[in-house]
């Protein structure tokens, strides 16, 4: 937009007009009328709930102004921890082992698959998950898990690797486990393709030059790819953390946050505050406090990327 | 032809799309009232998608052929239709002429202020072969035990008639054994019957609802309970922690594996085919499921009984009954409530019931000549006489209900003990209360 400012600021041959003082261009009018629709559509959609999450997180039921006390309640409820301590064990789990298996198959693809045809059907492969709406992956993941008819404990008895049931979504660790997989089979394929993409930016003759002097595959990845993936690994991590903290749908298909508290994540939480216990405030408050932490860590990733800045 | 100018166009396109876009808009105002305010040519009825208001669907149409007013159901799923109802109530919206009420959310909605009332505002009156209870659990504030400390000023009225009479019940196979009369025989029946595939119980223990559910008629039969009379959490009374007990260690040694994440429909299941001898069931679980020749196995094998006895001597179950209530927003309020007496009409209930749908008149339930279909009827009709249990008349019930299922259901999954659940459970509820203005 400045560099579009700049060119339209270039005078016509009379006298330069003060910044802040001068009429806008047409142009420049054009411009602000093309943004208009989408700005006005951000202003309804994002920032008059915004604003109305707000005023609740600071009011009482009947409207009243309370201050911070809704923050305070928020702050100081029990489970707000213990759903804070399983989205963070969840994500432990989600994070590396999507990043690590996402740039696997990035790397065995690009190094070992050159035929298009083949590279293009691994593309469609690897977008069919992300398209899948979530109720439904957790609906099939439920008939894999479930206990008494779920197919993974069937094949597990049928090979003879296990003679009873396991309890995939009734023990906590298992739980964990089972809802961290759904996650994982939706979610590394965008890993992959990020990576993937990323790969295709390396200059070849550097590749090249690396394997002329010996350079083993870890070398070359270590020394060369890397350093091209870096910034999309930061991308990722942002991408995936802010994810990690909006999962529901599939954990609440597959456990309802259960056993106990076990999975019930940071949204899970803030839903059932919001619709099960309707405190409204608290749940405001909830949400004002999420949206502040992750635009700090939004903050901190986008200073970390090392992006070219006009 | 006269040239206009940009301006003028611009203003004239803008009109007209306006005109346009608004008319729809207009129609449809229109279209909601034929003429004379009392005879509206639709209805918009706030449903809840399931086996609980399929019959309705069935019976409407004829109400719409007799009336010429247009029945629209507008489903959601159980959560969704709390949700969208707390949230149309709070607008004041006028979206449904009527809508389906769990009986557990009547608190909420008489607390809230959202319904019209059906005694003083459209001259519904108690009918004795509908059982008391059920007129008792449409009113509010509620006719007998706690009421809340905000609604104690309040006058009483009639808010919710209840379309389907659900009471949880128990069932077991006749096959095999005569029925149990306390939770010792259920017990025994239990370690008798459990083998391999074969499980002597059924948890339905998933998390919250479906836990709190099903637990809490064994919890009442011990002599346990929620609250006091004034609102004390009993959750961790020696009797409470006596049936989370009973429940969720000893009974659960012969029941299926995964009962923590067990729901009606799995419970059902396993009933149908065969592979489970006893549980609490619901009449809707029975007509969909147990007793459908098309999925069950073992119909006519099941024989529906109420709550066995527990430790306090008695047997309670427990209310489920879905009401239909006039939201306040509604400006059809009149043609609403002649629809709700339609539906109490002896002759349209016995249809309803034809259709599968679950009655409340007694002269009904007791018909010798409706038994072979609906083998429950004899059942719910002696629950009813025996004066099931409600949830306590609350709006913090859906609160309560998530502390205490969650609790439970990590009680079921062996995470914590029974007395540790229920001393989280009484301690959130607690601080829960005492936030709501109770004395707790």
């Amino acid at each position: 937009m400045s560099r579009l400012v700049a060119e339209i600021r270039a005078p016509t041959g009379t006298e330069p007009v003060r910044a802040g003082r001068r009429r806008l261009g047409r142009q420049e009018r054009l411009a602000y009328m093309i943004l208009l629709p989408a700005l006005g559509t951000v202003f309804v959609i994002v920032t008059i709930p915004f604003v109305i999450a707000v005023f609740q997180s600071i009011s009482s039921d009947d409207g009243t102004l309370i201050g911070l006390r809704n923050y305070a309640r928020a702050l100081s409820n029990p489970l707000l921890y213990e759903a804070l301590r399983a989205t963070g064990i969840y994500a432990l789990i989600v994070l590396p082992a999507e990043i690590l298996l996402g740039l696997a198959f990035a790397l065995l693809v690009h190094r070992t698959v050159r035929r298009p045809g083949l590279r293009a059907t691994l593309y469609v492969l690897a977008v069919l998950p992300l398209v899948v709406p979530p109720v439904a992956v957790g609906v099939v993941a439920r008939l894999i898990y479930a206990p008494g008819y779920g197919v993974l404990n069937y094949l597990l008895q049928s090979a003879g690797i296990t003679h009873s049931e396991i309890q995939w979504l009734g023990v906590p660790i298992l739980a964990m486990g089972s809802v961290a997989t759904v996650d994982i089979w939706q979610w590394t394929p965008f890993v992959y393709l990020v990576l993937f993409a990323g790969l295709q930016t390396v200059p070849r003759e550097s590749v090249e030059a690396a394997q002329v002097d010996g350079a083993t595959w870890w070398t070359q990845f270590i020394y060369i790819e890397l350093h091209y993936l870096w910034p999309l690994f930061l991308l990722i991590l942002f991408f995936r953390t802010a994810d990690v903290l909006r999962v529901f749908d599939h954990v609440f298909i597959l456990t309802g946050g259960g056993p106990g508290t076990t999975t019930q994540l940071l949204s899970l939480y803030m839903y059932r505050i919001e619709f099960k216990y309707f405190d409204a405030g608290q749940a405001a408050a909830l949400a004002v406090v999420v949206l502040v932490s992750i635009s700090v860590l939004y903050a901190l990733v986008t200073r970390a990327l090392p992006l070219e800045r006009t | 032809m006269q040239r206009i100018t940009r301006r003028e166009f611009v203003k004239r396109t803008a009109v007209t799309s306006a005109a346009f876009t608004s008319l729809p808009a207009i129609l449809a105002a229109c279209g909601t009232s034929t003429g004379t305010s009392n005879k509206p040519s639709k209805l918009v009825i706030a449903a809840v998608k399931g086996n609980e208001d399929a019959p309705l669907k069935k019976v409407a149409p004829k109400y719409q052929s007799e009336t010429g007013i247009t029945m629209e159901i507008v489903e959601f799923p159980y959560d969704q239709l709390f949700e969208k109802l707390v949230t149309t109530f709070q607008a004041n919206g006028s979206s449904y002429d009527l809508c389906m009420m769990d009986d557990p959310w009547m608190p909420k909605f008489g607390t809230m202020g959202a319904l019209q009332a059906l005694d003083s505002q459209f001259g519904f009156q108690r009918d004795s072969d509908i059982p008391a209870v059920v007129y008792d659990v449409g009113t509010w504030p509620p006719p007998h035990g706690p009421v809340p400390p905000s609604e104690q000023s309040k006058s009483q009225h009639l808010y919710g008639i209840t379309i389907v009479g659900n009471v949880e019940m128990f069932m077991y196979r006749k096959d095999k054994s005569d029925a149990p009369k306390t939770w010792d025989d259920v017990l025994s029946n239990a370690k008798k019957y459990n083998a391999a595939n074969f499980y002597g119980y059924v948890i339905r223990g998933k998390a919250t609802n479906p836990v709190s559910s099903d637990s809490l008629p064994i919890l009442w039969s011990f002599g346990g309970n929620v609250f006091d009379d004034n609102w004390k959490v009993q959750l961790d009374s020696a009797a409470s922690i006596d049936a989370v007990t009973f429940l969720t260690r000893t009974l659960k040694t012969y029941a299926e594996p995964g009962a923590e994440n067990t729901d009606a429909a799995d419970r059902s299941r396993l009933m149908a085919i065969g592979q489970a001898y006893q549980s609490t069931v619901w009449p809707g679980e029975i007509t969909d499921i147990v007793e459908d020749p098309s999925v069950s196995q073992v119909k006519g094998k099941v024989a529906y009984i109420p709550i066995p006895q527990g430790k306090s001597g008695k047997g309670l179950g427990m209310m489920g009954n879905w009401l239909l209530g006039i939201p306040k927003g509604s400006k059809n309020g009149s043609a609403a409530a002649d629809f709700i007496k339609w539906m109490l009409k002896p002759d349209n209930m016995r249809n309803y019931v034809s259709n599968g749908g679950i009655p409340i008149r007694k002269s009904i339930l007791n018909d010798s000549s409706l038994t072979a279909a609906n083998p429950y009827f004899p059942a719910l009709a002696q629950s009813f006489d025996a004066v099931p249990n409600w949830r306590p008349r609350t709006d913090q019930w859906n609160a309560v209900e998530t502390s205490y299922g969650t609790a439970m259901n990590a009680a079921v999954a062996g995470q914590t003990s029974p007395q540790a659940a229920m001393q989280k459970a009484a301690g959130e509820i607690r601080t829960l209360m005492k936030n709501a203005g109770y004395p707790s």
